[in-house]
């Protein structure tokens, strides 16, 4: 009898110490970053090679984990045999990294979600490098920098445009690309009238395509680099319309039109985001709204990878077109892994940036500086590329708590709320801007910001 | 020499012996048993649902600082008017909810009698409920999506594409497709309930009313539906928290879209795409509110109208009862002599 309760009271104590070992491995090694390098001073293939470490990526790519990714992986390992890196796809992206990154043990490599506040970088992120430096050396890097330290590289970057099928376009007898928001909706009734394809397909029901509209916002409606990140939080009323066809108003003018003029899919809330990958290939989609990304997929997506075309968003600014170039999402390495796993890290994207086949996989424009545009932008000719500038010192998190206060310009539901406008006909797009126009101006005065004329 | 000795080998110590005493062995049995589910409960219902609390009053995300407001968001929860329009979405839910319980009823009332395959039946109910919520989400997403799997089982029936609406788009048919997967998914567990409190009425009162000249409509509701009510009344005040806090179908098939989002699904938004946490606590613990206020007024109402409906006595045998006890009260009262 004596004998089975000490087992078993010996057995309860040593499963209770193994669980306070595991747990005290992880605390004692958060290290200061003061001994992991900056990523410009180290070289990929020369330093470090006896290092030996395991680190984790989380990524929202779950395609391409188990393929492509880890096609990159062997890759780096013939370089350093003794850093093992493991990806984690993870489907519901956003949501999940928000959570997790409350927690420093979430694994080292991730991309920074939308949610996280520039001046929330320096608890998460290991500081890669100073921003005048890493400027000269990769594109968009203004985007995840705070207080003049970089936080983020982008993995690449896309420009806003619109995709659309060649063959489609020109069955419909349609010559010239349009350049005005009125010019599209004619093209689109055109294809509807001489094919028998979807002339604009929303996606609607994937939630993310429609917050894709607001990425046109910035210099895509305005050609002006300020605009976004400095000049939106201060405007007075921006949805107003304006004789010129422009701005944020020209944005949301396109898609409402479209779906009152029953130029999308029949029932916008059962498309399926996969098979219209296959279909805008086959030429049974006319053309969708989505950054350059999205070009290479709906080239792999069939049998007619030449018919897919690039145009930029339908909206002069003085007769002129813009562009946004801006970084896809950006990597960043984990503040509180041990810095051997930092270093290890760094070394993986590094290489990932500099030396892999990633930008040509997925026909982005390179994170290095100076390197050839992508064929997907071939057709940009005359077509004015330009990058958000930073926001004024101080005023780094305004525009993002402004556009959530308002619950404008937040996601995918305010221009979903455009679409159901548009398509149960009960708000006219005058009368939805002006809420908006409201809306904004309410989140200015609640988060003091100026407002300009 | 041997006195002493004696007396060390008699003499434990106190401690030990309390401890070994049947009294305290019996506490420390239960006391282990009870520790690991409770400090579960503790850790991930009662402490979250006190920080909910807490963040409710304040006005902050996930990440970053929070600032203290007051009672700010609680009213900024009633100025808004598609959080309470989304309540009466829930009404769709609540009458789901009364077809589920006559559905399951009706099935389970089949089964108590001998069927052949109930085995097979009972299980092919019971199925849909332990698919997981999402998946059964993601089925119907296809299920009614246009000229998908609803659609061409209707035109193989002969319907033209043209006539049948559109499940997911049009206002008047899209809340009721909704409520109909949470039917399907929800429909056969309560029937597996009552078939199991069904099980325990006597069944030689069966052969009873038959002799009589009972049918089973007879037998249903005089025998069966008296002895299982306080299943019934537990199922629906169940059904109202659960119709209030509809979340699944909503969310996964239509996003809350399309005039289908519920208070869950609104909330949802508010916390993850606005970063509101703080509206969204004020959001839940006011539909706490509401549940509470609700499950309250359904007792009430089943207390007068059936008499206590926790038990399993007939309204008649109820009043009897508190009859005979207020007969007896007074006796006892004036002494033993009737008055």
């Amino acid at each position: 009898m004596k004998s089975k309760k000490l087992i078993s009271i010996a057995l309860a104590a040593v499963m209770t110490l193994s669980l306070s070992a595991c747990g005290g491995s992880k605390g004692t090694t958060s290290s200061s970053s003061s001994d992991v390098p900056t990523i410009d001073q180290i070289n990929v293939g020369t330093d470090y090679k006896d290092l030996t470490a395991s680190i984790k990526v989380l990524t929202n790519r779950t395609d391409i984990v188990d393929t492509t990714y880890k096609k990159y992986v062997e890759e780096f390992q013939k370089l350093y045999p003794n850093i093992t890196v493991t990806y984690e796809g993870i489907t519901d992206y956003e949501e999940s990294l928000t959570l997790r990154l409350t927690n420093g043990d979430w694994g080292d490599i991730c991309n920074i979600p939308t949610t996280v506040d520039k001046s929330e970088f320096e608890n998460y992120f290991t500081p890669l490098g100073d921003y005048d430096t890493l400027n000269g050396t990769y594109n968009f890097v203004t985007e995840k920098t705070y207080n003049k330290t970089v936080y983020g590289i982008p993995n690449g970057g896309t420009a806003g445009g619109v995709a659309y099928n060649k063959k489609v376009w020109a069955a419909a007898g349609i010559t010239t690309l349009p350049k005005t928001p009125d010019e599209f909706l004619a093209d689109l009734k055109l294809i509807k009238e001489k094919t028998s394809a979807v002339p604009l397909y929303t996606n609607f029901a994937a939630g993310w395509t429609m917050g894709a509209w607001n990425d046109y916002v910035g210099i895509a409606s305005n050609g002006d680099p300020d605009y976004k990140n400095n000049i939106l939080l201060h405007t007075k009323d921006p949805f107003t319309k304006n004789s010129e066809m422009s701005g944020p108003y020209a944005v949301y003018y396109t898609l409402y039109n479209a779906v009152a003029d029953k130029l999308v899919e029949d029932d916008p809330a059962s498309s399926d985001w996969e098979s219209s990958k296959r279909m805008i290939n086959n030429g049974e989609i006319g053309a969708m709204v989505l950054g350059s990304w999205s070009v290479q997929q709906f080239k792999e997506a069939g049998n007619n990878p030449d018919d897919i075309g690039y145009m930029p968003f339908p909206i002069s600014v003085k007769g002129k077109q813009y562009a946004a170039a801006g970084g896809n999402y950006a990597y960043a390495i984990n503040k509180n892994a041990s810095s051997d796993n930092q270093i290890a890290s760094m070394l993986y994207m590094k290489w990932l940036l500099e030396d892999s086949s990633i930008f040509s996989d997925e026909g982005s424009i390179p994170a290095l500086k100076g390197s050839k545009l992508p064929d997907s932008l071939s057709e940009f000719n005359g077509v004015e590329l330009l990058s958000d500038n930073p926001a004024k010192e101080g005023e780094e998190n305004l525009y993002d708590d402004i556009r959530n206060t308002a619950e404008v310009l937040s996601g995918d539901y305010p221009v979903g709320e455009v679409l159901e406008s548009a398509l149960y006909n009960n708000k006219s797009l005058d009368d939805l801007m002006n809420e908006w126009n409201q809306k904004w101006t309410s989140a200015q005065e609640s988060c003091g910001a100026e407002i300009n004329n | 020499m041997s006195e002493s000795k004696a007396k060390n080998l008699e003499v434990k110590t106190p401690f030990r012996t309390w401890i070994r005493s049947r009294k305290i062995q019996k506490r420390l049995l239960i006391f282990s048993f009870m520790f690991l589910p409770l400090f579960l409960l503790l850790v991930f219902t009662y402490i979250p649902f006190v920080k909910m609390i807490q963040f409710s009053f304040y006005d902050m995300k996930y990440l970053g600082t929070r600032t203290y407001v007051g009672l700010k968001n609680y009213i900024e929860v009633f100025q808004r008017p598609e959080i309470f329009g989304s309540l009466l979405v829930s009404l769709y839910y609540m009458g789901g909810a009364l077809i589920q319980l006559a559905l399951a009823l009706f099935f389970a009332t089949l089964m108590v009698f001998k069927v052949k395959g109930e085995a097979v039946f009972k299980g092919a109910m019971f199925f849909p409920y332990l698919i997981c919520g999402i998946a059964v989400g993601f089925i119907f997403k296809f299920f009614y999506a246009r000229g998908y799997v609803l659609d061409s089982i209707l035109q193989a029936f002969g319907m033209r594409l043209e006539d049948i609406p559109m499940w997911l788009q049009d206002k008047s048919v899209n809340n009721p497709a909704l409520v109909a997967t949470s039917i399907w998914r929800y429909t056969g567990q309560n029937m597996i309930l009552f078939l199991g409190a069904m099980m325990s009425v006597d069944s030689e009162l069966y052969e009873a009313a038959a002799l009589d000249g009972a049918n089973k409509w007879h037998l249903f509701r005089y025998i069966i539906l008296p002895s299982i009510k306080s299943i019934i009344v537990l199922n629906l005040i169940l059904s109202i928290s659960g119709s209030l806090s509809a979340f699944e179908p909503p969310y996964v098939i239509t996003n809350g879209q399309m005039g289908t989002g519920t208070y869950f699904v609104i909330m949802n938004r508010l916390a993850h795409e606005n970063q509101k946490v703080g509206l969204a606590c004020a959001m839940a613990l006011i539909l706490l509110a509401i549940i509470i206020v609700c499950t309250i007024a359904q007792k009430l109402f089943f207390k007068y109208v059936f008499d206590d409906g926790t038990s399993d006595e007939s309204k008649a045998a109820v009043r009897r009862r508190k009859k005979a006890e207020k007969e007896q009260k007074k006796l006892m009262r004036n002494g033993g002599v009737i008055s």
